[in-house]
């Protein structure tokens, strides 16, 4: 099936470059989400099968899987009304490069070797680089060349830390390079093999999560794609990078040595990226690159959670699942309010609530859900990650990290606040306002929504999956 | 072969003291050609038909066609010399020394029966290369010779670890390919037109 799968995805992606028709196009990227939820729900079906010899339907994949199929709907929906009035070639580019980049982040998701895993991390580079280069604007030629070149380097930084991991083994051939071959070997492996090829491993991989110290690739690409592909990016895409290191992360904690330094490590670069995040998002003045911060700050939540362990590690699965459909909903509706300004600037912007009280509710709903306000899951996560670090005895770690995070929540509400309720400080653009249909927003909701309900009730298939992702880090 | 990866870490060297862009992409092609040389003595144990791939990639990628590609970015957007403001020469060498010192000492440190001590000590001064020249030059040219190098650093790698893993060294040269390919083209087809001296500090209308 996942052959299949991936025959279909090069066969539509080719003939939508070379049919080069609008309709056709439009028509191959729903037939695209139709495939991707039918072998989502195939994935489901076959729950820890092998497939291909490289692949796998574990837990963690099949979670991130479903996330990518939902994520996908509600971009290719916000695609289709962005690409409404655009040059047939570009059309055409960016839904081809959409396809590939899902099919890529699939591959990712699935592949039960290192190797493998690292060519379709490498591969969905190349399909991100065209959708952020899609308006072709100077900024966005900036955006992809840092993006590109920064990957390159991320990307390759990546493969010596697995050629570090490789040469614990003995000559075994790269078949056997499995994530779970490698975890009986690394217990005996010499530790301070393994701690270089984390430090390699989670650099590299940085690039994709958007974690610090590579973070800057991710601001630039989000803030210049077009606002559903930022959500995308700072959704699915981290992801990749979050599950790449994570895989990792349970290799190495076979040895109980490296498994408390890969900890230390996690929750400093955790602590640091809300650091970063929460100083840039303090003089920030443009709404998407706040949005991309907000990012760096949940990932760094994320690396904290990851690191602390125990209850942690459910909190990570937890917020990395919200965050995804918070921050997509975000970006999705900020991508809305420039069809009134004509502008992301700040200073541009303003009394979104009374020219779109259906786009300003969205948004007030997608501030609390990123905040972590109660009705929001995203408190459920984070109230976790507290616990987790209180209960260790980590306040060199817990106190940071909740003062960071008070600087976070006023720089996002000002900033929203004013979107939403000031005059523009500036004189707005001249250009005619773009009505924005309400019904446009249903998207936007049902993501909230999926974010709120989660506070209250997770469903027991929700606890048992993020349990089986998490029951086979080694105590 | 020994004097093969000597001479090579002698082109990193000789990395840090040249200013033409020329002397850049004839020291590429250059350790392409070196390269060639290494994987034909150091992988004898490898099958055939791998063999006959990597050392193609090596001999028409790194050796042939990527130094045809540098000399054409350098023909068609007329950049000759690295920026006045890079660090002048003769600290670059002293770094670059300092650089290949805390090679061999790492290398020594991490000794491993797995792995090549010289090819490894050589792939971390590569790699310590690549970044220098990153992260000291202005140039954007500069910073792809940088990355050029870094992926030769992790071919190296690859062969110091894997010469019993040919499938590790063909992912290393999927990397290369890939990746020099997608970076070289963004370079001829879009850097080129739209920012004519090639210097980083016009790449800077994204921040905050």
């Amino acid at each position: 099936m996942l052959l299949i799968y991936f025959i279909i995805t090069i066969i539509l992606a080719v003939a939508v470059v070379f049919v080069n028709n609008r309709t056709f196009s439009k028509m191959t990227m729903l037939l695209f989400v139709a495939i991707q939820i039918a072998f989502n729900v195939f994935a489901l079906q076959h729950y820890n099968s092998i497939e291909l010899t490289y692949f796998t339907f574990d837990a963690p994949a099949i979670i991130f899987l479903t996330i990518l199929s939902i994520i996908l709907t509600t971009t290719t929906y916000h695609s289709l009304i962005y690409l409404r009035r655009e040059y047939k070639r570009r059309f055409n580019s960016y839904i081809a490069a959409l396809i590939v980049l899902s099919a890529s982040i699939t591959g990712a998701y699935l592949s039960n070797s290192l190797t493998v895993n690292w060519i379709f991390v490498e591969a969905t580079t190349l399909a991100v680089a065209v959708l952020i280069y899609h308006e072709r604007t100077q900024q966005a030629l900036e955006a992809t060349w840092k993006y590109v070149f920064l990957c390159s380097v991320g990307i390759a930084m990546a493969y010596m830390g697995i050629l570090f991991l490789s040469s614990t083994v003995h000559a075994t051939g790269t078949s056997r390079i499995t994530y779970q071959s490698m975890a009986e070997i690394v217990a005996h492996a010499n530790p301070v093999y393994l701690k270089i090829t984390f430090i390699f491993i989670l650099i590299g991989y940085s690039t994709k999560m958007e974690l610090f110290p590579m973070h800057t690739v991710g601001i630039d690409a989000n803030s210049v794609a077009p606002a559903q592909v930022g959500g995308f990016i700072s959704s699915v895409m981290v992801n990749v990078g979050f599950l790449s290191i994570f895989r990792v992360y349970i290799v190495l904690a076979n040895n109980a040595e490296v498994l408390l330094w890969m900890s230390h490590v996690l929750m400093l670069t955790g602590v640091l990226s809300l650091l970063v995040a929460a100083g840039y998002m303090l003089k920030s003045t443009h709404n998407k690159r706040m949005l991309a911060y907000s990012t760096l700050e949940n990932v760094g939540i994320i690396a904290i959670s990851l690191g602390v362990g125990g209850i942690g590690y459910y909190a990570a699965f937890l917020h990395i699942i919200l965050h995804s459909f918070t921050k997509a909903g975000l970006f999705y509706q900020v991508g809305q309010s420039k069809r009134y300004f004509h502008s992301y600037e700040l200073n541009k912007t303003g009394n979104y609530f009374k020219l779109f009280p259906a786009g300003a509710i969205a948004l007030l709903l997608g501030l609390i859900c990123i905040t972590a306000i109660p009705p929001s899951g995203m408190f459920i996560s984070e109230f976790m990650t507290f616990k987790a670090l209180i209960s260790s005895g980590n306040w060199i770690v817990f106190i940071p990290m909740v003062l960071l995070l008070t600087f976070v929540m006023y720089a996002l509400f000002v900033r929203i606040f004013h979107l939403l309720f000031s005059e523009p400080l500036e004189p707005i653009s001249l250009i005619e306002p773009v009505k924005v249909n309400p019904v446009e927003t249903i998207s936007q909701y049902m993501l909230f929504a999926i974010v709120i309900y989660l506070c209250f009730i997770r469903p027991p298939f929700l606890n048992d999956i993020i349990n089986q992702a998490i029951a086979v880090i080694p105590k | 072969m020994t004097l093969l990866i000597i001479i090579f870490a002698v082109t990193l060297i000789y990395f840090s003291i040249t200013e033409r862009f020329k002397t850049y992409a004839i020291l590429i092609g250059l350790q392409g050609l070196m390269l060639f040389g290494i994987a034909i003595f150091k992988l004898t144990s490898t099958d055939l038909p791998n063999l006959i791939f990597i050392v193609s990639e090596t001999l028409l990628f790194k050796g042939i066609i990527v130094p045809f590609l540098l000399f054409k970015i350098i023909r068609e957007n007329k950049i000759h010399k690295v920026h006045n403001k890079a660090i002048p020469g003769f600290y670059s060498l002293i770094s670059i020394s300092f650089g290949l010192l805390i090679s061999v000492i790492l290398a020594k440190s991490l000794n491993n029966k797995n792995v090549d001590f010289l090819y490894f000590t050589i792939s971390l001064f590569s790699l310590y290369t690549g970044l220098f020249l990153i992260i000291g030059h202005k140039k954007i040219f500069s910073h792809l010779i940088g990355f050029l190098i870094i992926e030769n650093a992790v071919f190296l790698l690859s062969v110091a670890i894997g010469s019993e893993m040919p499938m590790l060294i063909n992912t290393a040269i999927l990397l290369d390919i890939f990746v020099s390919v997608l970076i070289l083209g963004v370079f001829l087809n879009k850097i080129g037109d739209k920012i004519n001296d090639f210097e980083s500090e016009k790449l800077t209308k994204l921040k905050d």
